[in-house]
Parts: C-alpha cells; sequence; structure tokens
C-alpha cells in the first residue's frame, strides 16, 4: 500500500509544530512546508518517490505562494485530494475565494484539536 | 484603538487599547501602555512594515511546551493576526524581529501577578524562540506599567518606565476590562466550515 502524507503549510513553525502535535495519533506522516511553493514542491517529491499525498491543511497568508494561490495550483493536476484552509482569516469574501479555489473545507484560527481530528478523519476517508 | 492625524509628532499616532493589534507600511507611532498585559512590536525593516499587539496570555503556564499548552492560544492567535497582516502587505516571517514590553507584575491585580508574569515573559520566548525570530529589545516584568511608542516601519521604540499610575487611568481600566474578557471567555474556538 502506498504511504499517505498529510502535508501542512504553514509559514509559522509554531502552528506547523502544533497541527502535527494534533493530528500525530492517526498515524499518516505529517510533511511541513513553509509556503505554497515549498508545498507543491514537497508533493513533487512525494510523488516521485511513488508515495502519495492524503490531504493539505493550508494557511492563506504566506509569502511567496499564499494559500489560495496554492488551492488553485495543486487543483490543476489533482481534483480530488481533500484541501482544508486552516486561517486566521474569516471575512466571507476570503472564504468563497477559497471555496471558488477547489478548497474543501475552511477552519478559522485558533482551531480545535478535536474538531480539526475529526475533519481530517472524515475527509481522509 | 484612537487615530490621531496630527499628534505632536508630526505623523498619525494610533493608541491601541488591550486586545488591539494593528499593522502599517505607513510612517506613523503607535502606542499603547503595558502594564500586566504585554506589547509585541513586530517589524520587517527592509521592507519597511511593522505592526504592535497588545494582549495577555490568560493563566498559568504548565510545565508542557507552548504548542500543547491550551491558555496560549490567545497569544499565538494575536500575533498570528499581527503576522497576517505584515504578510500581505509583502512582509516575510523570515526578516522580522521583536521588540516586548510589559508583562509586568504588581499588586492589586485579581490574579496572582507574579505567575501571572512569569506566564506570559514565558509564552513570549518560548514563542519567538520557536519561530527563529528575533528579540531584539525587550522590557519586561517588574512592577512597572511601560509607556510604549512604536515606529513600525523602522522598528524604533521609544519606552517610558511608569513609576506610578499618573497618565495612565484610562488604561487601567480598559486593561482590566480586557484582562477580565480574556479570562472570563474560557475555550474559544474558529468556526469549521465544509464546502
Amino acid at each position: 500500500m502506498k504511504v499517505k502524507h498529510i502535508m501542512v503549510i504553514d509559514d509559522s513553525n509554531t502552528i506547523r509544530m502544533s497541527v502535527q502535535h494534533t493530528l500525530k495519533e492517526l498515524g499518516y506522516p505529517i510533511t511541513p512546508a513553509e509556503n505554497g511553493f515549498d508545498g507543491l514542491n514537497k508533493i513533487q517529491d512525494i510523488c516521485s518517490k511513488g508515495e502519495d499525498v492524503a490531504m493539505c491543511i493550508v494557511d492563506v497568508n504566506m509569502p511567496e505562494m499564499d494559500g489560495i494561490s496554492f488551492v488553485k495550483e495543486f487543483r490543476k493536476t489533482d481534483q480530488f485530494t481533500p484541501v482544508i484552509i486552516l486561517t486566521t482569516e474569516s471575512g466571507s469574501a476570503k472564504i468563497e475565494e477559497g471555496k471558488n479555489a477547489g478548497a474543501s473545507g475552511w477552519l478559522v484560527k485558533p482551531f480545535e484539536p478535536s474538531a480539526l481530528k475529526t475533519t481530517v478523519q472524515r475527509l481522509i476517508r | 484603538m484612537l487615530r490621531k492625524e496630527n499628534s505632536k509628532y508630526g505623523v498619525p499616532m494610533y493608541m491601541l487599547h488591550p486586545g488591539d493589534y494593528y499593522v502599517t507600511d505607513q510612517k506613523c507611532l503607535m502606542g499603547s501602555i503595558a502594564g500586566i498585559t504585554a506589547v509585541v512590536c513586530l517589524y520587517d525593516p527592509g521592507r519597511r512594515i511593522g505592526g504592535m499587539g497588545h494582549f495577555i496570555i490568560p493563566g498559568t503556564q504548565g510545565t508542557e511546551d507552548i504548542l500543547f499548552d491550551d491558555i496560549s492560544k490567545e497569544g499565538i492567535l494575536k500575533i498570528e493576526y499581527i503576522m497576517g497582516e505584515i504578510v500581505k502587505l509583502g512582509g516575510d516571517r523570515k526578516d522580522l524581529k521583536a521588540k516586548l514590553f510589559g508583562a509586568g507584575s504588581y499588586p492589586g491585580t485579581d490574579n496572582n501577578p507574579l505567575t501571572l508574569s512569569r506566564s506570559n515573559i514565558t509564552f513570549l520566548h518560548d514563542y519567538f524562540r520557536n519561530e527563529g525570530i528575533p528579540i531584539i529589545k525587550e522590557s519586561l516584568g517588574g512592577r512597572h506599567r511601560r509607556k510604549v511608542l512604536f515606529s513600525p516601519v523602522d522598528g524604533k521604540v521609544f519606552m517610558k518606565l511608569l513609576e506610578n499610575n499618573m497618565d495612565a487611568s484610562k488604561f487601567i481600566e480598559l486593561e482590566k476590562q480586557y484582562v477580565d474578557q480574556v479570562f472570563r471567555s474560557g475555550d474559544t474556538y474558529g468556526d469549521v466550515i465544509m464546502f
């Protein structure tokens, strides 16, 4: 069976580690990335090793490539892998932008660990 | 937050109340008075973007890392707001520098002031170490209120220790209201929206 990674794409080390800690018991390898561009590169590395991505958790405001741009790029080659936006942004226009880009869900920080875990489990199933 | 267009310093002045944050790439001054609360100034000197946030970690930090300690989330969230706005204006977390003030401990507060002060100082040090953001200047703890003026485009700070409560009576009341509200609000989390 293919190894499936959960991508955690956020420019904050604190948030990456906190998400990693929350999801570790689900048993998936967690691959951190610092921005959308870094995320796409790491996904390419994962796929080139014959492994797969189970889901992406991505922040919105990041340097180099923001979360919405990441979702748009990612969706050009992958229509099905779930992508959750995890952000401090809660404005309806931004949420609509995320939805239109192809995100599967939107979680506003601070996240409740159990809610994040449940959402991930539901989408990966 | 109060905005004064024509301050005596010749640039717009923003007075942040406890709980507020503000980020800009425009020349101005941001000011606040930190008592038991903390004032965090972040700036990207190369891109001339900066912001200030005024908040408190509501409780005593346990022995766990801040990542796993629930009371840290108020502080992490407030700093995330500032970071997010700085990034929107073109800044990069990797180039940020921090200046930290407040988290004082003095009698008259409802909670154990020394423990609360230590918790907030520990949080700030742990958070910025985790993020790899250098703390360029800090004045934390002790039995002082601190009046802080911050120039966000170049990171300059002017700080004055207030030996008594002169000039700070309004802030003392605002701080008390803010701290009470943060302690009362308990576990508040963001929404989950599925598409």
